[in-house]
């Protein structure tokens, strides 16, 4: 654009080992807000939800809250919600087992969390095949549709998180031979075990959030 | 690094989060970069309307209506992903998946870095100039349009209905912009300098939110392919529930800009809590990283909220829903509630940064230190607070329970009591000042003049007794203008006056500057003042006509609208000229200003600063005898840079 511009290619910037080190804190403590900072934002949109849903029950326009008492379908429910919550725990114990140093066991947990969360995945999506009322039949048919695109989010994101984590850890692994990615102190391996830890504490939001939600559409 | 057995720090190749070289990037036609993007979102588009008319047709009631809405989001659902596919911004999510760490960032050179996914802070900050003035300019021709139908009560140039559609797509674009036009590129560029860091913490979340941004646009441009919306840009329903297709541009567009906020404010708020540098203590960050931090905090937790809300509003219309839909179990008031619990934190996102940017920039040109300076960011964070509690100052007079009325009118009251501690902040820093007049100065005090209007007229509306004579007419209109434009939009310009020498080396040219102040400060308050009184002779927003006495009231504003309208062509005029006609390099510091974000090289280096600094003081000591240093930038002694400069300008006291 302009020969200001060209001369930004001159000047090389060069960094010192603390440098690294700073960056390296700043990036660790980035992952560590960040998960935080993203679960607030999260729960903001599920709290969106959850006003609606309450919102809609208490005012019951036209006595068409829930006619009849209608129930999304509670076999589906009971499946996706059990899944979601084994692949939540399985992030949540298998982190145990990394921080005791046991790598392929952490990986075993995650992997078994991904098939869980996927089959979880196509459940939610299949359950709209099942679900015996019309969407704008009622303010709680509504909500349930609102919540089962919510949901399939959330489990979309669970499964996204747990796998490419572990991903990266056989990335890792074979990238740095001789890496112990569990106590190395190699930036990656330092960004890795961070990643990991804000991947399982969300985790632990996410069984939290959808115990919550799935009493509220299913068993109340 | 493939190689690096050891483990260490000290790994030949450092990961891309620390490391500082970037790499060279493709530069040619066959990479990714904006007309790929454009592809991407063109073959979507197509896609996804085939798609969704496929999925229609076996629908009755929507193949009898005649309108799929289902296609017209699938066709702009997968227009947003293909240009998202296209630019480049899914390569690293996708390649996340085969468990890749993140390349280095790539450093583009040449002209096209700026079309491309650009991870570098200060490009990103510049392609955001260039967007939000594509928001405000499409926005400004709209009002345009609106001010010629309001020349006359009786002659009419649009139809009623037209006429409702442009307004409503230019307060919707307008909204859209300034929720980022601050934030977006002067926050985006300036923040990382201020702090004293070499990168954002997230530069791809950076860029995503500039792409998703850029994607808003299209899709709220969309919405007058399809017939518009006749809802305002408040999108209330059941109107929202009547209206055509155009309505699901409104929500979808609502939906991706509010996407673009979050990921905006989020990569800011993580970067200014982990990325200061050493010394950079909470008590020396400087005021505009404070408004940014403030507005991150807001952006992040309140756009949720619009993203559930037009999701809502899409499954109604789209899948049948009755989320809105009274009669069906629903409830207009729920999007009420939604769109205003999001809307006022909003609109405080719309004022924060304006108020950042004067408090950075008055200093500057009075030579003191900033008034009051932790006053001014509790106030900041107290704004932030509060304004989640207040939304229902919104919904007076639409039929809410009357007891909540006095508990919200405490709550809006509340609330303008720090936004006065900011305002007071800036009349301590001009108390007895010498003040240069130099064309950012002026539009800051312009802000301040502005917003001393805007903020009392709030605090009327918000006396429940008021608000029921003039709710939903143009005194309402008058206020939030006064605030937005006459606060952020006049702060914006001083901005970019003020930060443009170091953004692209060249200043620009003052005496243009002076013009375009002194027609945009003159005219904006002959167009909206007026309307106050209009307001208070009961005329009604959105609506086509009026009542004959009030003409020329309306007049007048008009014309002093199009002149308004006029003086931004004075600073596109300036800007070509200025920068790219007859450029002139700017000094280092023209201002001198003591502000970290002067102190690295012009033009800066890709990693902004030789040595991570170290700050040794806040950046506000003006005219101070024997100040401390500012920070030591590991090149030399120690920057005194107040010494010399207010050796240099300081007049005998
Ligand atoms: C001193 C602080 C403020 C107070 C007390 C205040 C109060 C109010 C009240 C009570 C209303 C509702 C009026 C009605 O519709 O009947 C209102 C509307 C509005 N205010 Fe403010 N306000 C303040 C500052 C601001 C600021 C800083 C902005 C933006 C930068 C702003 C933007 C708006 C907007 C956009 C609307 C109207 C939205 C619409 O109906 O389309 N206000 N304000
Ligand atoms: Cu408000």
């Amino acid at each position: 654009m302009s020969d200001a511009f060209k001369a930004a290619d001159k000047i090389r910037i060069s960094d010192t080992p603390e440098e690294r080190e700073f960056e390296l804190r700043a990036h660790i403590g980035a992952i560590w807000s960040g998960g935080r900072l993203f679960i607030g934002m999260y729960t903001f949109l599920l709290a969106s939800l959850v006003f609606s849903y309450f919102y809609l029950r208490s005012s019951n326009n036209g006595i068409l809250w829930r006619p009849n008492h209608v129930t999304a379908p509670t076999a589906y429910g009971w499946t996706i919600y059990t899944l979601t919550l084994l692949a939540a725990s399985m992030a949540i114990f298998g982190q145990a087992r990394l921080r005791r140093g046991n790598v392929s066991e952490w990986q075993a947990a995650i992997w078994v969390g991904v098939v869980a969360a996927l089959f979880a995945l196509f459940m939610q999506i299949w359950e709209f095949t099942a679900v015996p009322f019309y969407p704008g039949s009622s303010g709680y048919a509504s909500t349930f549709i609102g919540y089962s695109v919510m949901n399939i989010l959330t489990i979309f994101i669970v499964a996204y998180w747990l796998e490419t984590t572990v991903a990266r850890s056989h990335w890792l692994v074979k990238e740095f031979r001789g890496v112990e990615i569990q106590f190395s102190k190699h930036p990656s391996a330092q960004s890795f075990r961070a990643n990991v830890a804000s991947m399982t504490y969300f985790m632990g939001f996410v069984a939290l959030s959808s115990t919550l939600l799935f009493a509220m559409f299913y068993l109340l | 690094m493939t190689t690096s057995v050891e483990a260490g720090v000290e790994a030949p190749k450092p990961p891309a989060f620390i490391d500082i070289k970037p790499r060279r990037g493709q530069n040619g036609w066959l990479s990714q970069h904006v007309g790929t993007a454009a592809l991407g979102g063109f073959l979507g588009y197509i896609l996804g309307h085939w798609l969704g008319n496929f999925i229609g047709s076996s629908y009755p009631y929507i193949a009898n209506s005649g309108q799929n809405s289902l296609a017209v989001l699938l066709a702009l659902l997968f227009m947003v992903v293909g240009w998202l596919l296209g630019i480049g911004a899914l390569n690293h999510p996708i390649a996340k998946i085969l468990g890749r760490e993140a390349k280095g960032e790539v450093e583009y050179t040449g002209w096209t870095r700026y079309f491309r996914y650009n991870l570098d802070h200060k490009v990103v900050g510049i392609q955001y100039v260039v967007g939000v003035l594509i928001f405000f300019f499409t926005g400004g021709l709209l009002a345009m349009a609106i001010r010629t139908e309001l020349l006359n009560p009786t002659v009419h140039v649009f139809s009623a209905d037209t006429y409702i559609k442009i307004v409503s797509e230019h307060g919707t674009i307008m909204m859209m912009m300034a929720s980022s036009v601050v934030v977006g590129p002067l926050g985006n560029y300036f923040v990382p300098l201020m702090i004293g860091s070499r990168r954002m913490a997230f530069p791809r979340i950076e860029a995503f939110s500039l792409w998703t941004f850029i994607a808003g646009y299209f899709v709220i441009f969309s919405a007058l392919a399809y017939g518009g919306f006749p809802t305002g840009w408040t999108g209330y329903a059941p109107l929202q529930t009547q209206a055509g297709p155009g309505m699901v541009s409104y929500l979808f567009g609502f939906a991706v800009i509010s996407v673009g906020m979050m990921t905006a404010g989020f990569n800011l708020a993580v970067t200014i809590i982990n990325y200061r540098a050493p010394g950079m203590t909470w008590s020396r960050v400087p005021v505009f990283v404070w408004s940014i931090i403030a507005t991150a905090a807001l952006l992040t937790l309140a756009s949720p909220v619009l993203t559930a809300a037009g999701l809502f509003g899409l499954l109604d219309k789209t899948a049948q829903t009755s989320f809105y839909v009274t009669e069906h179990g629903g409830s207009s008031y729920l999007w009420q509630n939604l769109f205003w619990f999001f809307g006022h934190p909003e609109v405080y996102i719309m004022a924060l940064p304006g108020f950042g940017i004067v408090g950075e920039i008055i200093p500057v040109f009075t030579r003191k230190p900033l008034f009051a300076y932790r006053i001014a960011a509790a106030g900041m964070i107290g704004v932030a607070l509060l304004s989640f509690f207040v939304w229902q100052h919104h919904l007076f007079q639409s039929g809410i329970d009357p007891d909540m009325r006095p508990l919200f009118m405490l709550t809006t009251e509340l609330i303008s009591i720090p936004t006065g501690f900011i305002f007071l902040v800036g009349m301590g820093t001009l108390y007895r000042a010498k003040i240069r007049y130099e064309v950012p100065m002026l539009f800051c005090m312009a802000v301040y003049f502005n917003f001393l209007i805007g903020g009392i007229s709030g605090v009327f509306l918000s006396d429940v007794p008021v608000n029921v004579t003039v709710h939903g007419g143009f005194f309402v209109l008058s206020h939030f203008h006064y605030t937005i434009m006459g606060g952020l939009i006049f702060a914006f310009f001083g901005g970019l006056y003020f930060w443009l020498p170091k953004m692209t080396g060249r200043t620009m040219n003052k005496k243009l500057g002076l013009w375009h102040f002194w027609t945009m400060f003159g005219f904006f308050n002959l167009t909206f003042f007026p309307m106050f009184i209009i307001g208070l002779l009961g005329q009604p927003r959105r609506v086509f006509s009026y009542a004959r006495n009030l003409q020329t009231l309306n007049e007048f504003s008009s014309i002093a609208a199009f002149f308004l309208g006029a003086s931004f062509l004075i600073f596109v005029a300036n800007l070509m000229w200025s920068q790219f006609i007859a450029p002139e390099k700017a000094p280092a510091n023209p201002w001198d200003s003591l502000g970290l974000e002067w102190q690295t090289a012009t033009p800066i280096p890709h990693y902004n600063f030789e040595r991570i600094p170290v700050i040794m003081t806040d950046p506000y000591h003006y005219s101070e005898v024997g100040a401390p240093a500012l920070a030591d930038f590991g090149n030399g002694p120690p920057v005194h840079a107040s010494s010399a400069v207010a050796a240099a300008i300081e007049p005998e006291q």
